[in-house]
């Protein structure tokens, strides 16, 4: 156990552990603030594998503007005032079953496989080496996100348009 | 260090032009805001010239590509002409849908959006890298959320694409891990890299099949094969009929392209000299694919038996539709590629003429209920003629198209020895008949005694019509062009 | 064995874990006397009216998911900026072909008017009667 270790341990409990309580909060707020934290713990465990970028991207996009679009969310609900989620659980036998089974397989497999391993060096930064990939051999998948925020843009500047039009 | 452009431009000719026209008419809308018929022209303009050059791009195809992520073959081009004529009918029915009428203002995102699906998959007709797939996959997924809830005036609408959003949502979600598990397993994206990592190295053969399955989760639900078909219903019940008709085709097109192309580039090892795909045995895709193929058909024909709205019960057959596909797929061979691909031919042309004649009906009486059809073969004798013709059809009867699907589809069966498969397919289309034959009963035999009244139909939507029964009919009767076309566009790149 | 970014994020650790500490300090020194008072909602030594859970205005949502894409695509353009220069003319025209793209987005919300603000309709006081009003009150 080093320090490395020992910091992804700490990632690692802060991302289950929200997650955990993300999913069971029956409160819609505390489910939110707790998945800022997974997200947070993700983006460590990120920055652990070298991948800066990457962990810089989660923090800019998901804590600061997906989360954000959740609580806005939350806000814009009509019974702001009764924040609890009101449906229960049903199925919860086949569904722990499944899970089960999901899991086994899941945690089966991640610990029996060789896994492919390049060995290199954790480059310094990523952002340069991705920037030169996505104008190579990406350069279609790079052409092609513009197109898809477009579509993105279009798509929720509609929806929004439909339930002001629906509201007045 | 520059990629060579021209490769690149040579080998998405056809996306490019999409994507040059999606912007075209984003930019149309903006200028003319008011008025909505330039767009529309834009749009069908764009997908004619899409065509052209699909048409125009057919000879010199075949390309292997160093290290692109996209492909360029006949097998795509194919069905990415599938996919743009689809579009086109789907304009044309546009321009009668009285839900997409209604909500006028908004109609130039609607082109838009159409679009976006038209790109989606279009790359993923011809996509060979996984990253590409995926995010292609989004961007048809994307579109067609928004579009499967535009229609503003019920909340079946809404229910439709929330429900579309979740279930996409987390297939996705499944099918982006399974591409991670395959990343991690081979260290490469590109599908004939994975390939050559499989046929020369030896993988774990349990971590690679559960990654498979989790991109047939993802694929599944686009085709909506069952057990991922559960959206189905509701969403193709909700959504506008033009997208319900247009998800039933042209998604379903762009699915089986990828699954094609998936199971051909990944996992083949050589085609023999008979047209019989040898797969390299990493994954056993025949026994999977003919499970599901049964389950899909069998599950789809008997939900479809107690349907009383017409738009589910279409939902049903068009899973059902899937599952006989699947089996083409299944047969991993030259001659069940083309089954399958005479099939979707076949199937575009009956499965949307049916949805017209819904939507017709709907625009007249303003529901889809089962009741709405009593006696309408007398009230619109031409839509319930046309609707006779596609119920038929979509059943497998002489001497309609759909007989010459099923016919090829059933020889590319017997032609493998699978006469087991074959029998339970032929079991289905029984059953199918019963619930086809249920719609023509309250055509014709419910409400008879009354005098019926004409309920008068526009001059357009008869022509439009036309344009659907003419080939279901002439390609029932006289089969060989459609044949001989889709047997040329057999040709898909290995390495 | 830890990059330049662990290093910066073992210490935003370090920093959570002070606050945590001096907070978990202060509950075991300070005296716990809570009243009312003491957990109402601050504001300002105003007495609190109505609930903080007013509805929002739908305008918020659409400004927020107009940030996001824009983000997302920043994000995007934060690695081509560091290397167009490798690429000569392509790289920059690769990245102006997204920008034009994203920015015709941006014309799209413009024009469609995504962007304004719903205003209640202002009725500007009409000046001439408040003079005739005026002029009536000194003549009294």
């Amino acid at each position: 156990m080093n320090l490395y270790d020992i910091i992804f341990y700490i990632f690692a409990a802060i991302t289950v552990v929200s997650g955990v309580i993300t999913v069971t909060s029956k409160n819609i707020i505390y489910a939110a603030f707790s998945l800022l934290f997974t997200f947070f713990g993700v983006a460590g465990m990120y920055v652990l594998l070298g991948a800066d970028f990457i962990s810089i991207v989660q923090i800019i996009v998901y804590v600061g503007g997906i989360l954000i679009l959740l609580l806005f969310g939350v806000m814009l609900t009509n019974k702001v005032t009764s924040t609890d989620i009101k449906s229960g659980s049903v199925n919860v036998l086949p569904a722990v079953i499944g899970v089960a089974l999901f899991a086994g397989a899941l945690i089966s497999i991640i610990i029996r496989t060789k896994w492919t391993e390049t060995p290199g060096e954790i480059p310094l930064s990523t952002a340069g080496t991705l920037g030169s990939v996505l104008l190579n051999e990406y350069v279609i998948i790079f052409e092609l996100l513009a197109v898809l925020l477009l579509i993105a843009l279009i798509g929720a500047a509609s929806i929004a348009r439909r339930t002001k039009e629906e509201t007045n | 260090m520059i990629p060579n452009l021209s490769e690149i431009f040579s080998l998405t000719a056809p996306e490019i032009v999409i994507a040059v026209t999606l912007i075209l008419v984003v930019l149309v809308d903006l200028i003319w805001d008011k008025n909505k018929v330039p767009a529309m022209f834009t749009a069908a303009l764009g997908l004619i010239v899409a065509g052209v050059v699909i048409l125009n791009g057919m000879p010199e195809t075949g390309m292997i590509p160093n290290n692109y992520m996209v492909v360029s073959d006949k097998l795509g081009l194919y069905f990415k002409f599938i996919i743009v004529l689809t579009t086109l009918f789907i304009l044309l029915f546009t321009y009668d849908s009285k839900e997409i009428i209604e909500s006028h203002l908004r109609q130039g995102e609607y082109y838009a959006l159409v679009y976006g699906m038209v790109l989606g998959m279009f790359f993923l007709t011809s996509a060979v890298d996984l990253i590409l797939i995926y995010i292609a996959l989004e961007l048809l997924s994307l579109s067609s959320y928004v579009l499967a809830g535009f229609s503003d005036k019920e909340t079946r609408n809404s229910e439709a694409a929330v429900k579309y959003l979740i279930y996409g949502a987390i297939s996705s979600a499944f099918m982006l891990f399974g591409i991670s598990l395959i990343y991690g397993l081979t260290g490469t994206t590109n599908l004939y890299g994975v390939n050559e990592v499989l046929s020369t190295t030896v993988v774990n053969i349990y971590t690679l099949g559960f990654a498979v399955i989790l991109i047939i989760a993802g694929i599944g639900y686009k085709i909506s094969a069952v057990p991922f078909h559960f959206w189905t219903p509701d969403v193709y019940e909700g959504s506008p009929i033009t997208i319900t008709a247009y998800l039933s085709v042209a998604s379903k097109a762009a699915g089986f392209a990828l699954l094609i192309r998936f199971v051909s580039i990944t996992f083949i090892d050589h085609v023999k000299a008979d047209g019989e795909w040898i797969l390299n045995g990493a994954f056993d895709w025949q026994t999977i694919l003919i499970v599901l193929a049964l389950l899909t058909m069998t599950v789809g024909n008997l939900s479809a038996l107690w349907q009383k709205n017409i738009k589910r019960l279409l939902a049903y057959s068009s899973v059902a539709h899937a599952g006989y596909i699947l089996l083409g797929v299944a047969v991993l061979t030259n001659l069940g590629l083309v089954s399958v691909m005479i099939y979707f031919a076949v199937y575009m042309m009956m499965n949307l003429g049916a949805f017209y004649v819904v939507m017709l009906v709907a625009n007249k009486t303003g529901s889809e209920h089962i009741s709405q059809f009593d006696g309408i073969g007398y009230t619109m004798p031409y839509a319930g003629v046309a609707l006779t013709i596609f119920l038929v059809s979509l059943t497998g009867l002489p001497p309609t198209a759909g007989f010459i699907g099923k016919l090829y589809l059933f020889l590319a069966l017997l032609d493998s020895n699978m006469l087991m498969v074959a029998f339970i397919a032929l079991l289905n289309t029984v059953i199918s008949l019963y619930y086809y034959v249920r719609i023509l009963k309250h055509m014709y035999l419910k409400n008879v005694a009354e005098m019926p009244e004409k309920i008068e139909t526009r001059g357009y939507s008869t022509v439009v019509l036309s344009l659907l029964v003419v080939p279901v009919l002439f390609f029932g009767i006289y089969w060989t062009p459609l044949i001989d076309f889709a047997k040329y566009c057999v040709e898909f790149v290995i390495k | 064995m830890l990059t330049e970014f662990g290093k910066i994020f073992v210490f935003i650790l370090l920093a959570v874990f002070f606050v945590l500490i001096a907070f978990f300090l202060a509950k075991l020194i300070r005296p716990s006397r809570p009243t009312r008072e003491k957990l109402e909602t601050y504001e300002c030594g105003e007495n609190p009216e109505g609930s903080p859970w007013v509805r929002f205005n739908l305008r918020f949502y659409v400004v927020a998911l107009i940030f996001i894409i824009f983000d997302v695509e920043v994000v995007l353009l934060f690695p081509w900026a560091l290397s167009y220069q490798d690429y000569g003319i392509y790289g920059f025209l690769v990245g102006i072909i997204f920008l034009l793209v994203l920015g015709l987005g941006m014309a799209y919300e413009w024009r469609k008017g995504d962007l304004e603000w719903a205003r209640p309709k202002q009725i500007p006081p009409k000046l001439k009667k408040i003079k005739e009003e005026l002029t009536e009150a000194v003549m009294e």
